[in-house]
């Protein structure tokens, strides 16, 4: 375990195929039509929006909307209608554990971290579905290593922890450590159900700060689902206000951050009569 | 022979004892780490297990041969298990497993019969007899064989757990199988694997225990008792428990069979029973366990 | 238009209660004619299947309702059985009088019982009932002056009196026909007492009940307290019946049989205990025809396959099925659904305590899919 090689941690950046990262992607996340729901309770009623390659994307609305309900409709933890593609593979229908094959890391809320283990082994379990269980040659070794530097770059406060289990780790640790193990999988699309819930606002700010790093050094795709919309907006490029189930307001964050009608719909100042999700 | 030698000496069979019920209780730990299940089938599919070896002893197999195939076997059967009777179930209600897994002992069970009798089998002694004198107490061969089969096993177990990345994609699965199958762990194999090894290690103690009991398929519904013992005062969660408990079960077991008249040789089940009741009423986490957990 | 759908529906109402009757007419003269039709033998068996059905009443009270896991019931069944044959064997008290001491000695047994189950919760307190059904056949052996160890204890069957003109097993039938009807009417009018409904919250939402007030550690005792008397009562007439009590008779795999014919049977139903003690009676016989040794491997493999199939046991399937066949069955329907007001169960309900009544509770086990074809009232 002690031999942790940094050599060339540039060379292996996500998305391993620098051609096929084309800038001008915008539908590399599509979801049209979404329905989903658990049991007889619909929450999605038809969610149509894209992601581009690249880019940050803000999900907000009020409790009950049916947020954590769209990521886990992208993951594959609840079934839904219609059509999900990433990259142009048909994501709805996979488990979750095909989702995360096909590159979707999701990092639930609660954040789920393996107590019992490690910092370190928690990551290492990101990093296993390239490593696979039997096959530890050489360079899936050296890979490993360099991406547990990445993710240490990352988050400096998990190198210092590396040995400490998880449950022993604060709140916003934790929540580092969630999203470091997500980035192990080196995914494709990073999804991040409410990461400051619970966190002080501290905390917070900069576990924001680094997902925006991560954003901006690895071009990872990111949706991210927020109570906090003024964080969100801060770091997304686009968002998408849901409502009941629906989507109500999209654009670029710049310009939902000026529109008054976010305070009218997120912050619940609507007078319009809603209904309770 | 004097009162200490006495006692050392009582001690000493406890161990014994102890080292087979910590077996079937590390099985038991195992699959109630992954799939929060307490198998009530573990012994008797432990006892299946010890057939098979027997019966692979009676074509003429030597013991030391038959128990490597024996064990592979019956990982093989712990995953069937799984695949095949637990998974279409994963997730119901406590007590519908609960009735599973007791349908489970009652089909093995009567199978075993069917198949072998209910007739008491033979089963050969691996060890040889005699053993050595320490200081007047006298080891049997046979006791410090189980103890060593015991500690291989353990140490196998902690290996594959704490130095492998199967061990490690297993503890993840343990400790959070949602977020385990959010990066791209295949839970359901990764369940099968654990009720194989659980299977395997139960049967351990299945061969161990059969020379002393003799072989019959009510051999191991005794042992089982000793076992939930064993698991309940390490904890059920905590595989180091199991087998510290499992020893101080055996221990409690003989030394109160030895020296408490009330015991004697034949209430000596109602050890495990007290053991049982005193934990979950002082510590019912038990001594290796965690408190938060198993009280929902 | 309305008018006549409201004679159709008040003539379908007169209708079902007339059925209804006819029914229970059908029944009774089945039951009360059963023994004069059916061979010595066959009286016997339908005897242990009223005796198996109080115990499983009383099972049905702690895991249907009080949703808590006994693997021991056998004890309680074999307490019972034990008090009564000590007493007729020692003390030759007559049969009637051992009725009461085993009711009453298991009830305090099981509030003793009960007390430690307070701190124990599912699995754990499964593992400690099984344990001390494994345990007590060995006491049992080793109370050997009073119980007669392992050979146990031979005690007269009751006689029928000269007047009944009846046979034994006939007479038999019908005394443990009166107890059975009495136990299972008891257990009936417990569950809709306030007891039953504490029960029932205990069961579905511990945590509410306790805000609310109800005294969950008082109720959860004394579920085991009337679980184990039921028990009892079986024990006592088993003795009555077999005439023999042994240690062996009430092997752990007794109480596992008796949890798994209840939950075969349907859990937190009324006919729940009559169909799984039905199926405790009559499949390891059945099981018998087919293969010598088979029994086991027959029962194991069912309760597997009740567990897949219906897991709410005999009755859900019964009800699956009726309610199946009362839809294909002409029903008068109004379209607009006004005329549906039956009061919302949950608005109307007794005591703050109590979430859902009972029958409504009974139906939702019984029928887990939901089957009432809602989609037309919209």
């Amino acid at each position: 375990m002690s031999d942790h090689t940094t050599d060339r941690p540039e060379d292996n950046l996500p998305g391993t195929d620098p051609t096929a990262q084309d800038p001008a992607d915008p539908d590399f996340l599509r979801v049209s039509d979404l329905h989903a729901g658990y049991g007889q309770a619909r929450v999605l009623q038809g969610l149509d929006f894209s992601v581009a390659r690249g880019e940050v994307c803000a999900v907000l609305g009020p409790n009950g909307a049916g947020k954590t309900t769209t990521l886990r409709a992208l993951c594959g933890m609840v079934r839904g209608r219609g059509s999900v593609t990433l990259d142009g593979t048909q994501l709805l229908g996979r488990s979750p554990e095909q989702a995360a094959r096909l590159g979707v890391a999701h990092v639930p809320e609660g954040r789920g971290t393996f107590s019992d283990l490690t910092v370190e082994e928690n990551l290492r379990v990101g990093a296993h579905l390239r490593t696979g269980v039997l096959r530890r040659g050489r360079s899936e070794r050296a890979a490993v290593a360099a991406d547990l530097e990445r993710v240490y770059g990352h988050f400096p406060r998990l190198r210092q922890r590396a040995r400490q289990t998880a449950g022993s780790l604060s709140g916003g640790e934790q929540q580092m450590l969630a999203i470091g193990r997500a980035l192990m999988l080196r995914p494709a699309l990073l999804l991040l159900d409410e990461p400051s819930l619970g966190l002080a606002p501290l905390v917070t700010r900069e576990l924001f700060e680094i997902v925006r790093a991560v954003n901006e050094e690895e071009r990872t795709t990111v949706v991210v689902v927020e109570q906090n919309a003024q964080l969100a907006l801060d770091i997304a490029h686009r968002a998408h206000v849901l409502e009941a189930g629906r989507l109500v307001l999209s654009g670029p964050a710049a310009q939902i951050r000026e529109d008054g009608q976010v305070a009218e719909v997120y912050l619940g100042v609507s007078v319009r009569s809603r209904k309770a999700g | 022979m004097s009162a200490v030698t006495e006692l050392l000496q009582q001690t000493v069979e406890g161990v014994g004892a102890g080292a087979v019920y910590a077996s079937l209780a590390l099985a038991l730990v195992l699959i109630h780490r992954f799939t929060g299940i307490v198998n009530f089938a573990q012994g008797e599919l432990a006892m299946l297990s010890t057939y098979v070896a027997w019966q692979l002893m009676a074509s003429g197999m030597p013991f030391w041969l038959a128990l490597p195939v024996t064990l592979a076997v019956s990982f093989v059967g712990g995953m069937l298990v799984e695949r095949v009777v637990i998974r279409p179930v994963e997730g119901a209600p406590e007590l519908t497993l609960v009735i599973v897994t007791v349908g489970l002992f009652i089909f093995v069970n009567a199978a075993a019969g069917l198949i072998w009798s209910f007739t008491v089998k033979d089963f050969p002694q691996p060890f040889p007899d005699g053993g050595i004198d320490l200081a007047g107490v006298s080891v049997g061969w046979s006791t410090l064989g189980i103890i060593g089969v015991v500690a291989a096993v353990m140490g196998l177990l902690y290996l594959l757990f704490q130095h492998t990345s199967v061990g490690l994609v297993m503890r993840a699965v343990a400790a959070n199988p949602t977020s385990a199958r959010l990066s791209g762990i295949r839970v359901g194999r990764v369940l099968m694997l654990g009720w194989g090894l659980a299977a395997t290690v139960g049967a351990v103690s299945g061969v161990l225990v059969a020379p002393l009991l003799f072989l019959e398929p009510n051999m191991m519904g005794g042992v089982l008792i000793y076992a939930f013992a064993a698991a309940t005062l390490g904890g059920f969660d905590s595989p180091v428990g199991a087998v510290v408990g499992g020893l101080l079960v055996g221990i409690a077991e003989t030394l109160a069979g030895a020296y408490v008249d009330v015991v004697g040789a034949d209430l000596k089940i109602g050890v495990p029973l007290v053991i049982i009741l005193v934990v979950l009423l002082v510590r019912p986490q038990g001594l290796f366990g965690r408190a938060a957990v198993e009280r929902a | 238009m309305s008018t006549i759908t409201g004679i159709l529906r008040a003539d379908g109402a007169r209708a079902g209660r007339t059925r209804a009757a006819l029914i229970a007419l059908a029944a009774t003269v089945a039951v009360v004619g059963a023994p004069f039709y059916f061979a010595p033998f066959q009286v016997f068996q339908l005897t242990m299947v009223l005796v198996y059905a109080v115990a499983l009443a009383g099972l049905n009270l702690l895991v249907g309702h009080g949703g808590q896991i006994s693997l021991g019931h056998g004890a309680f069944f074999a307490a019972g059985a034990y008090t009564a044959a000590v007493m007729l064997d020692r003390f030759d008290t007559g049969h009637l009088a051992t009725l009461p001491v085993a009711a009453a000695g298991c009830f305090l047994l099981g509030l003793g019982f009960g007390v430690p189950a307070l701190r124990l919760r599912g699995l754990y307190l499964a593992l400690v009932t099984l344990s001390f059904a494994v345990f007590l056949p060995l006491l049992l052996k080793r109370l050997e002056p009073w119980t007669g160890g392992s050979m146990g204890l031979t005690v007269d069957k009751p006689q029928p009196p000269a007047w009944s003109g009846l046979a034994e097993d006939q007479w038999l039938y019908f005394l443990v026909l009166a107890v059975t009807a009495f136990a299972l009417l008891v257990a009936r009018n417990l569950l809709r007492s306030r007891v039953g409904r504490a029960l029932l919250a205990v069961r579905d939402h511990e945590s509410a009940a306790e805000v609310m007030g109800v005294r969950l550690s008082l109720h959860k005792t004394l579920a085991f307290a009337w679980s184990g008397m039921f028990a009892g009562v079986a024990g006592c007439l088993y003795t009555w019946v077999i005439g023999f009590v042994s240690p062996d008779s009430f092997s752990f795999v007794l109480s596992i049989t008796l949890l798994a014919g209840l939950v075969v049977g349907g859990l937190a139903s009324l006919y729940g205990p009559l169909l799984g003690a039905a199926f405790v009676m009559y499949v390891p016989n059945v099981a018998q025809d087919l293969s010598e040794a088979a029994p086991g491997v027959v029962f194991g493999l069912l309760i597997i396959a009740v567990m897949y199939v219906a897991p709410a046991g005999l009755a859900g399937l019964a009800g699956r099925i009726g309610s199946a066949a009362a839809r294909r069955l002409p029903r008068t329907r109004t379209p607009d659904g006004t005329h549906t007001a039956r009061p919302t169960p949950s608005g109307t309900s007794a005591t703050s305590a109590d979430p859902t009544p009972p029958e409504a509770e009974v139906q939702a086990q019984a029928e887990p899919v939901g089957a009432p074809p809602r989609t037309e009232e919209e």
